[in-house]
């Protein structure tokens, strides 16, 4: 272990139990995001992706198998250190976005905020997302492409280590989705956030640094991009 | 504001109807609570300061004459602090309707009069010592008298005609009653009056002595101890009755109304705190599991479990703070008007209010308590709550068929809508029993005091009507012989005439004693009805004597034991006699035995101490002249009295079914409008497949019909085991309750119960209204 990769993953293995059946969602699951990549994870629904991610973001932890940030062995730690380690290290978007209904844009963009200790200016995040008119508007009031904004936001705004988005297109039409993609780039390139992305949408990959391809719980293959291509100019 | 802080502010702010709902539970909880323990205490401090300042008796002794000096005596005595002679006597006062019959207790005072004194009112002393009388306050109300008004009462069978110099209160007269069968104060037709030592001595031939003897024993004194010593001391001055302060009707009076206050305020109040608590519990529980995404999501964010549980706990610590203000705060204003009424109620002229801070801080800790606790059942959950789990789809339930399909008869005749009926209903089995439950609930909370009315109707038509059958009931001022009856019938005409005798008697069994009437009737006496208490018809036994159900209790005597019967009549013996049976009486403790049985053994031949008698003649007007008559108590005028009082009664019982009725709502309102919430998706997927919003009512209101039948079945029972309750615990010496519910409030408390069901259920149908069934299908997440 004598890299200096950002994050460690080293034979991860996870079942879960699903009502009467047993899935064994990952099996021996091993690689590294390096700090400032943007990695994509690609793979078929049920491919392992999420269960990965959400071991990564410590809000799962796996059955075998070790995760480290550094040095630190994220998976030797209770429930209070995965807290603060999600608290301080880690942001995440989902796909649907999961804002809180009753908070407006900036108000959901402070719930993540209030509670770290170095975070980014709020309404200069929210400047960076396009959102500075909307941010007194509820989810409600706004589209789908907008939400994923304020969820972006949200991640981005606690200043974490790594920026984890779970399908964050997957709700949103092409042209959306694009946008926000651009925005992602916008985020690795220009906050210089390593940024993970998981997604059954091969196009995306064109994006990426390195690509994590998965099937059955499976990495099956990883590559490097050398060229990656500009979001704008990715087509599904 | 703390961002989360400010999402339970909007949240309550989307479902303030439940939160005013439950938060009004409370409040009433509290309310009752604060002003029944504040007044309970103040009243009470009050009495005792007032006793205190007039230095109030402890004990009574009524003889039938005593020598001055025998009282100086008593004076020298360790243990008494005072003793003082007076003489007593219950006379007619002549007033100028012709046809009314006043009485008034004629009291004397000596000239330092230092036990039992007089709080002047109005007026001043005894300045003339034959002219001049105080009169008690709730008398000269009643009748309209004024200071230098004359009264005339015939004192010794001569008229005087007194100038009225002061108008006073007494200790020993908080609560007017002539006596324990009076039930009512009837202050316009008894009244006490105090005239100077001297003048009673003359007028009702007591020359230097008296017939009762007040003390006031030292402190620190065991008031029983002095009681056996001056029953012994004074025995041959022909001990009539002696009895304490606790014994003293007044006081008696007023002391069970401070414990019922203190029993109402310690048990009801729970109801109403342990029903809100459910209730938040469960729109805790709800909210929580609704909220599984929101959750999740906040716990990636890096929240802890306490900051979650923390936050939504506040909303029911909010609910806890905010009804513990409104309820302490109308507590207080309410218990202030409460020690008004009582101390007006009893006459007491002065008050002692203070504030007690201790029941302010015991009320917000009990309902904080209570919220507390059913904050964090409610929101336990929400520590097994995975966030990568709870992003998640929830699987759906497991469709399973219900017990009501298996049985083929039945539900192959229900129609489509009410098969969504039962499945909705055995889907959720806890959601059911909860409100069932609530219902149940409610329909005993109106069931009570809908009862308590039954009761006191049925206390004093029992008593008058039921147990007594009489006309009239007429007391000599002395015992006479029986040929007085032939003088009666020869003044008024009556269709049915008994002689009485009814005399105070101590009974005893084994350590526990008690003074009371013995009254002796005729062998097939057709103006009593006895019922022996399994409520089966006896008749009065030749001998033996049979005990009232409050005084056997009392006593704890059975059927077939001995009691022993002292006489206060002087050189007559003390006996046993056995209990022959115990009898239903609803008002009152006594005795009863045949009255030739009862001559032979405790009295004198042929002696009676007053008569019954059935008529329509004008009784009172042509016996208003006999002498010899102390008291004409009729039927008519008790029922009279008895309304009056219970135009007030149906005031506080109103009061009483509201705050069943807002509980029920509350239940009603909060479980019928979470079921709603809950149920978005379900009812948005019948309005797309083209259910009407009519239809949907119909869904709904079919539900609850079916758990407000089952609700109120389970109400029956329940509220008669409240009732039960309310017998054991409510029943006094004075009264003994016996509540037979009737049909009609059985179908008050149905109706009752129904219309706040059907207004809880009419205010959740504005939800339901408001649904957007596209929003609530699209969206998922709180």
């Amino acid at each position: 272990m004598q890299n200096n990769a950002l994050m460690k993953i080293r034979d991860i293995s996870k079942e879960y139990q699903m009502g009467e059946v047993k899935v064994k969602a990952l099996q021996d699951v091993s690689f590294d995001i390096q700090e400032g990549e943007f990695v994509v994870i690609l793979g078929p629904s049920g491919s392992g992706k999420s269960t990965l991610l959400n071991i990564i973001g410590g809000m799962d932890t796996p059955d075998n198998g070790k995760v480290f940030l550094r040095d630190l062995e994220i998976t030797k730690f209770n429930d209070k250190k995965l807290t603060k380690y999600r608290r301080e290290k880690i942001g995440f978007v989902f796909q649907f976005y999961n804002l809180m209904a009753n908070l407006t844009a900036k108000e959901n963009v402070e719930l993540a905020t209030e509670i770290c200790k170095d975070s980014l200016d709020v309404n200069q995040v929210l400047e960076d997302v396009g959102l500075s008119d909307r941010k007194n508007h509820f989810p409600s009031q706004m589209s789908g492409g907008e939400q994923q904004r304020v969820a972006i936001a949200r991640a981005v705004a606690k200043n974490p280590l790594l920026l984890l988005c779970d399908e964050p297109t997957g709700a949103l039409d092409y042209k959306t989705g694009i946008s926000i993609l651009s925005l992602l780039n916008r985020v690795n390139k220009q906050y210089g956030k390593t940024v993970v992305v998981i997604t059954h949408n091969a196009a995306i990959a064109n994006m990426a640094d390195k690509v994590v391809r998965m099937r059955s719980g499976k990495i099956i293959k990883i590559e490097h991009n050398d060229s990656p291509v500009a979001p704008e100019r990715i087509e599904w | 504001m703390k961002k989360l802080n400010l999402r339970l502010f909007r949240l309550l702010k989307n479902s303030k109807g439940q939160f005013i709902a439950v938060t009004a539970v409370i409040i009433i909880g509290l309310l009752i609570y604060t002003s029944m323990n504040m007044a309970h205490i103040n009243l009470k401090s009050t009495v005792n300061y007032y006793y205190d300042k007039t230095n109030f008796s402890d004990i009574f002794v009524q003889v039938s004459k005593i020598p001055k000096k025998e009282v100086d005596k008593l004076n020298k005595l360790p243990q008494i602090n005072k003793a003082e002679g007076r003489i007593v006597y219950d006379v007619p006062l002549k007033v100028d309707k012709g046809r009314e019959k006043v009485k008034v207790r004629v009291i004397s005072i000596p000239e330092n009069n230092q036990v039992n004194s007089l709080y002047m009112i109005e007026g001043q002393g005894i300045e003339n010592k034959n002219k001049d009388v105080l009169v008690l306050e709730q008398f000269t109300k009643a009748r309209g008298l004024n200071i230098e008004d004359n009264i005339v009462p015939q004192m010794g069978g001569k008229q005087y005609s007194l100038n009225i110099k002061g108008i006073v209160a007494s200790p020993e007269y908080v609560y007017l009653m002539e006596n324990e069968q009076t039930l009512l104060p009837q202050p316009d037709k008894f009244g006490v009056i105090y005239i100077s030592e001297e003048l009673a001595m003359d007028s009702m031939g007591f020359t230097n002595s008296y017939n009762e003897v007040v003390v006031k024993v030292n402190q620190g004194t065991d008031v029983e101890e002095v009681k056996e010593i001056l029953e012994n001391r004074l025995d041959k001055f022909g001990v009539k009755r002696i009895y304490t302060k606790d014994e003293q009707l007044s006081n008696r009076m007023i002391t069970e109304e401070i414990e019922g206050l203190k029993k109402t305020s310690s048990s009801v109040p729970l109801v109403f705190l342990f029903v809100a608590a459910v209730i938040i519990a469960v729109i805790l529980s709800r909210m929580v599991k609704n909220d599984r995404t929101s959750i999740g999501v906040l716990k990636a964010l890096g929240y802890k479990n306490s900051d979650i549980i923390l936050h939504y706990m506040k909303y029911s610590i909010l609910i806890g703070l905010v009804g513990s203000i409104f309820g302490i705060t109308l507590g207080i204003l309410l218990s202030g008007y409460m020690t008004k009424m009582y101390i007006q109620f009893f006459n007491i002229p002065m008050l002692r209010v203070k504030f007690y801070y201790s029941y302010m801080i015991s009320a917000i800790f009990i309902s904080v308590l209570f919220c507390m606790t059913a904050g964090l059942w409610g929101t336990r959950k929400i520590l097994k709550i995975v966030p990568a789990e709870s992003m998640r789809p929830e699987p759906p339930k497991s469709g399973t068929r219900i017990f009501l399909e298996k049985i083929g008869v039945i539900w192959d005749r229900l129609s489509f809508s009410w098969k969504m009926v039962f499945r909705n209903i055995f889907r959720n089995k806890k959601r059911f029993i909860f409100i069932s439950f609530g219902i149940a609930l409610t329909f005993s909370v109106i069931f009570l005091p809908l009862n308590s009315m039954d009761a006191i109707v049925s206390i004093f038509y029992d008593h008058y009507g039921e147990f007594q059958t009489m006309d009239y009931n007429i007391t000599f001022t002395k015992p006479l012989n029986e040929r007085v009856l032939t003088d009666i019938k020869n003044i008024v005409d009556v269709e049915k005439i008994e002689p009485k005798i009814e005399y105070p008697f101590r009974i005893t069994n084994g350590h526990r004693e008690k003074v009371v009437n013995i009254i002796g009737l005729k062998e097939n006496t057709s103006f009593y009805n006895f019922n022996n208490i399994k409520d089966q018809k006896i008749n009065l036994p030749s001998s033996g004597i049979i005990l009232s159900e409050g005084l056997a209790n009392y006593l704890d005597v059975k059927v077939g034991d001995m009691v022993k019967i002292e006489n206060f009549i002087p050189e007559k013996e003390d006996i046993y006699i056995e209990v022959k049976d115990i009898v239903r009486q609803s008002l009152g403790i006594n005795g009863y035995m045949n009255i030739d049985y009862m001559r032979d053994k405790l009295t004198d031949e042929e002696m009676i101490t007053g008569v019954y008698l059935d008529s329509d003649d004008r009784v009172k007007i042509k016996l208003d002249d006999a002498k010899q008559i102390s008291s004409i108590q009729s039927l008519q005028d008790m029922r009279e009295v008895f309304n009056e009082f219970l135009d007030l009664t149906i005031y506080s019982i109103s009061i009483t079914v509201l705050f069943g009725g807002i509980l029920g709502f509350a239940i009603i309102y909060t479980s019928t409008s979470l079921g709603i919430s809950e149920r978005r998706l379900e009812f948005s997927s019948l309005r797309v497949m083209g259910f009407s919003k009519n239809d949907i009512y119909n869904l709904i209101t079919r539900e609850n019909i079916f758990m407000t039948i089952l609700g109120i079945l389970l109400g029956i029972p329940l509220g008669k085991y409240m009732i039960v309750f309310l017998e054991k615990n409510f029943s006094t010496e004075i009264y003994t309750l016996y509540i037979k519910t009737s049909l009609l409030t059985y179908v008050e408390t149905i109706l009752l119960t129904i219309f706040f069901i059907v207004l809880a259920q009419l205010a959740t149908f504005k939800k339901i209204n408001k649904l957007d069934f596209i929003e609530a299908l699209k969206s998922r997440i709180t």
